[in-house]
């Protein structure tokens, strides 16, 4: 069984080369395109890593690695994909203890190696 | 959310709801529709879960010290407030797509009876948020005071939208819907249009729910005439199945735990007279009713308005006598088309004489060349790409004909797809303008206007030229190779992630219309932030520029520009896709 990436996103388009990709490299993925599904779906289940979009409707990225890890007081890796000019909420998203972080447009390429990196931590 | 609001939402959703079941589907295979459907039943399920769920919150307890309660109920406000706003949200994103893909749908070749449906769903959606985003505003301000707007609108349009909404919820056509505006009501006037569209359509929404014989009518009429205002009297009456006595003392009772059940139960237009009573009243007016069981019920309402002015009511309000206006340049005027599909001439010909024009059709050029020879042909409308004829050789056997009545027509050439080489082509050959399928009324007219005949002299004609029709841009290319090697060279995925773009594009084109028209410029950058990565994603770089441009001059309040910059992505949008459907093609093959 591959390790579990919960995919947080509301852009289906590159949802949607994500998960093919991450599918492809092995991972079981469950994508979640609101933040609100994302939450019950925590409740639920146990992820080995979260990659989440950091603007998403209802919950933002923010909000969910708050959640992880002041709610449901989980060390579960987080990947943050931020859009370009975004800095600040990076240094909020780092604050609150995310692991590391992408930048807009990304490359599958690269997403992949950086949970890779994660998970063999 | 107040139970006021709640019912509203509900209220004004029913009326959606209806409009978009009434929109046959069947009738119209167009991929607009499909999405259409597709956003408003995701609409709903989120707008009902987050009515119908119970919300989390206990209730404060007596028992305890006043600080703490203090705290709690702090708390629980704010949560609310934080739960409208989160609602509010949720809501406005599929609705946004809803009145989107109406906008597009309307500019589809849609029959009558399709266009009004059409006209009800944008009426019913937009209306729904205007309310939603009080909500929005009422969490703000959570003080449970209703904002009311003050600008000059038409009066009679507001009627027409009214009882159109009101005609599509009736199920029985026995039933006769009557207007009756007396002569001195003012047409225009000013005060706030969508409060009065609200309480109009749950009064007549009302009579409509309790009928099943006779009449309903509204009746519009000057009460008092005032030095700065007028007291306009509006006087719904039917010969519904009326109200008891006993009822009838209840039901302007604010919060009658009886109405809430009823307003869930029926759903509809029931939005409870108390929430109508509040929204009259906070407008200095006053609302009576009466009602025999079994005969009917009267309710009349007065609101003062002050008299309004046509110059301050924004374009798109009254679009309508735009037209009117247009109609007038347009009478007499004498169009020759060539157009090959019997379909498309039917309605090319009905749509212009609407508007008073003389019009010729055909496909044949000799017969074609015989009218420009005999008639004083005003323009000529040229399809560019008919199957079995060369719109591009018939327009230039126009040109270089020797007679000087014949090759100075003005040629206007309309084509569902237009490439650089046809802009070239069409530049060459001297055609004046041109018209993208599917076009806008509003679109046919002003090209006609702008090219026909008295309007248009050589120079204009090259002016125009040099003006419409565009060289080869960077903003129309792609490139898929890199998007192919992400999946791995799998073209079924590649094939995936391309319908996905264009349906962002698509909604992106929606949205954007629909935001212009409010003037909305922080949705319209979300927008186009949400559409960059796509345009990253397939390496359309010169677009891409163009998008990040659009966002950073939505953020920076620049209207005009933005709309250039909407314009320009208009046009070159659809060859940026010729080009995406040509390498996929290329692609698909090897």
């Amino acid at each position: 069984m591959g390790k579990h990436v919960l995919l947080a996103d509301d852009d289906q388009l590159l949802a949607s080369l994500l998960n093919f990709r991450l599918k492809k490299g092995g991972y079981e993925v469950h994508h979640s395109s609101n933040g609100r599904e994302v939450k019950e779906y925590l409740t639920k289940q146990r992820p080995d890593i979260i990659v989440s979009d950091i603007m998403m409707p209802y919950f933002s990225g923010i909000e969910l690695i708050d959640f992880v890890r002041n709610d449901l007081k989980l060390s579960t890796p987080i990947i943050i994909i931020s859009s370009a000019g975004n800095e600040q909420n990076v240094l909020s998203a780092f604050e609150l203890g995310a692991n590391d972080f992408i930048t807009k447009p990304v490359s599958p390429t690269e997403l992949l190696v950086r949970v890779a990196r994660e998970l063999n931590k | 959310m107040s139970i006021s609001k709640t019912k509203d939402l509900i209220g004004q959703l029913s009326n959606l709801e209806r409009a978009v079941s009434e929109f046959s589907f069947e009738e119209l295979s167009a991929d607009d529709a499909k999405e259409l459907q597709l956003s408003f039943n995701s609409f709903r399920n989120s707008i009902e879960h987050h009515i119908y769920t119970p919300k989390t919150g206990k209730k404060t307890n007596g028992s305890v010290i006043k600080n703490k309660e203090k705290e709690e109920i702090e708390k629980k406000l704010l949560n609310q407030n934080q739960f409208i706003a989160h609602v509010s949200h949720e809501i406005r994103t599929p609705l946004n797509s809803i009145i989107g893909f109406a906008n597009l749908l309307k500019e589809e070749n849609l029959n009558e009876s399709q266009d009004k449906k059409v006209q009800a769903i944008q009426f019913a959606s937009t209306s729904l948020l205007k309310i939603i985003n009080e909500v929005l505003e009422y969490s703000k301000i959570s003080s449970g005071n209703i904002n009311f707007e003050t600008i000059d609108f038409n009066l009679s349009s507001l009627i027409n939208d009214v009882m159109f909404l009101c005609q599509t919820l009736m199920l029985d056509n026995n039933i006769k819907m009557i207007v009756d505006v007396d002569d001195d009501v003012p047409s225009n006037i000013k005060g706030d249009p969508t409060k009065l569209s609200q309480v109009l359509l749950n009064l007549l929404g009302n009579s409509i729910k309790f009928i099943n014989k006779g009449f309903i009518k509204l009746s519009v009429s000057v009460k008092k005439e005032h030095k700065d205002h007028h007291e306009l009297k509006f006087t719904v009456t039917d010969t519904g199945i009326g109200i008891s006595k006993e009822k009838l003392k209840k039901v302007f009772k604010r919060y009658a735990q009886a109405e809430e059940d009823t307003a869930i139960k029926y759903g509809g237009t029931g939005l409870g007279l108390s929430i109508t009573k509040e929204i009259v009243e906070k407008q200095k007016g006053s609302i009576t009713i009466e009602s025999k069981e079994g005969k009917g019920t009267i309710i009349s309402f007065t609101i003062p308005y002050a008299v309004g002015n046509a110059k301050n009511i924004p374009l798109n309000l009254i679009e309508s006598s735009n037209i009117e206006n247009g109609k007038k340049l347009l009478a007499g005027t004498e169009i020759l088309v060539f157009e090959d599909n019997l379909m498309n001439q039917h309605l090319i010909k009905e749509q212009l004489m609407k508007w008073d024009c003389k019009v010729h059709t055909h496909v044949n050029l000799n017969k074609g060349l015989a009218v420009l020879a005999n008639k004083k042909i005003d323009l000529v409308l040229m399809d560019l790409k008919m199957p079995n004829i060369n719109g591009f050789e018939m327009s230039n056997a126009i040109r270089q004909h020797k007679n000087a009545q014949i090759n100075t027509v003005p040629i206007v050439a309309f084509s569902a797809d237009f490439t650089e080489q046809d802009s070239k082509d069409c530049k060459d050959i001297g055609i004046n303008d041109f018209l993208l399928k599917p076009y806008t009324l509003n679109e046919l007219m002003t090209v006609i206007l702008n090219n026909k005949r008295e309007k248009t002299k050589r120079t204009t004609i090259k002016k125009m030229l040099e003006k419409q029709m565009i060289e080869p841009k960077e903003t129309t290319k792609v490139d898929l190779n890199n998007l192919l090697s992400d999946c791995f060279g799998e073209l079924d995925m590649l094939n995936e992630l391309v319908k996905l773009f264009k349906l962002n594009a698509l909604e992106f084109i929606g949205n954007v219309k629909m935001h212009l028209k409010t003037e909305n410029l922080q949705e319209i950058a979300l927008s186009a932030h949400k559409l960059k990565a796509g345009f990253a994603m397939l390496k359309a770089n010169g677009m891409r520029q163009l998008i990040v441009d659009l966002e950073a001059n939505s953020k920076a309040g620049n209207l005009e520009k933005v709309k250039n910059l909407y314009q320009m992505f208009l046009l070159d949008y659809p060859r940026l896709e010729e080009n995406i459907d040509y390498h996929l093609t290329i692609l698909n093959k090897k």
